[in-house]
């Protein structure tokens, strides 16, 4: 009963940090900030997701079996951020370069 | 016969993929047999893929990272969260540059992905010895950040120190 109850706030959590990660996605103002709301925020959401279902798990494995695809997200996150942020800023950098010589 | 190749690198992936097989697959006789084969091979896959390079991972010293790297992340989020949803959205791009001592290639990436999730801080690759940071705001203490996250990883790979790069 109270295990449900704390599933329940870390799930309700979780989905509200998604929220704000599309949030952030929708009103910041360029590639990179966005990068910023999508990666955190949305590792922490799904880090409280995770936490939650976890308590329901039942047994040991399952809830291992939450937290590796956790940690598999957070890597796959953390190596896309990287590699839009980069693209973004040579893109950024070729639209300068562009702008000057016009 | 030529002896097999067995490094303790090799020895030390296989164990590691076997812990993640029977975590994924259960413990029983099939599953423990599968295990082993599954994960030689990934092993074996993983050394073609990523060789062992100067990195030796320090399973102790790496255990220690995470509560400091779990706090932060849970920080970065809250901290970016609070910036979207506020009417205001309080936030102020711009780009700092912070040397490194870290090779190119592999640590760097890792280091990256880190402050992917660190608040207020995002990186965009390296050009020669400066990492390329994104910061959301202004922060002062963003480029000590930095610094600091990079002696952790130093440490947790059993790194020397290395001499400072050269800006």
């Amino acid at each position: 009963m109270i295990l449900d109850a704390i599933t329940m706030v870390l799930t309700l959590g979780g989905l509200a940090f998604f929220a704000a990660g599309t949030l952030g996605l929708l009103r910041f103002p360029d590639t990179h900030s966005r990068l910023h709301a999508l990666t955190k925020a949305d590792n922490l959401g799904l880090g409280l997701i995770v936490l939650g279902l976890a308590l329901q798990a039942g047994t040991p494995g399952n809830a291992i079996k939450l937290v590796l695809i956790w940690a598999l997200a957070m890597i796959a996150a953390g190596t896309t951020a990287q590699l839009i942020a980069r693209s973004a800023l040579v893109s950024n950098l070729r639209k300068d370069d562009g702008d000057r010589t016009r | 016969m030529r002896a097999l190749p067995v490094s303790p690198f090799l020895l030390k992936r296989i164990v590691l993929f076997f812990i993640v097989w029977l975590a994924m697959a259960g413990v029983s006789v099939g599953d423990v047999i599968a295990g082993l084969v599954v994960a030689t091979l990934a092993a074996w896959l993983s050394f073609a893929l990523v060789p062992p390079g100067d990195a030796r991972l320090n399973m102790v010293q790496l255990a220690a990272m995470a509560p400091g790297f779990l706090w932060r992340s849970l920080l970065g989020g809250l901290d970016v969260a609070r910036r979207a949803i506020d009417p205001r959205m309080p936030i102020s791009p711009h780009w700092i540059a912070v040397p490194t001592s870290l090779p190119d290639g592999g640590l760097r990436a890792t280091l990256g992905s880190e402050f992917s999730l660190m608040p207020g801080t995002l990186v965009a690759g390296s050009y020669r010895n400066v990492l390329l940071v994104h910061c959301l705001d202004t922060n002062p203490g963003a480029r000590d950040q930095v610094v600091a996250e990079e002696a952790r990883l130093r440490r947790a790979l059993g790194l020397r120190r290395a001499a400072p790069a050269h800006e």
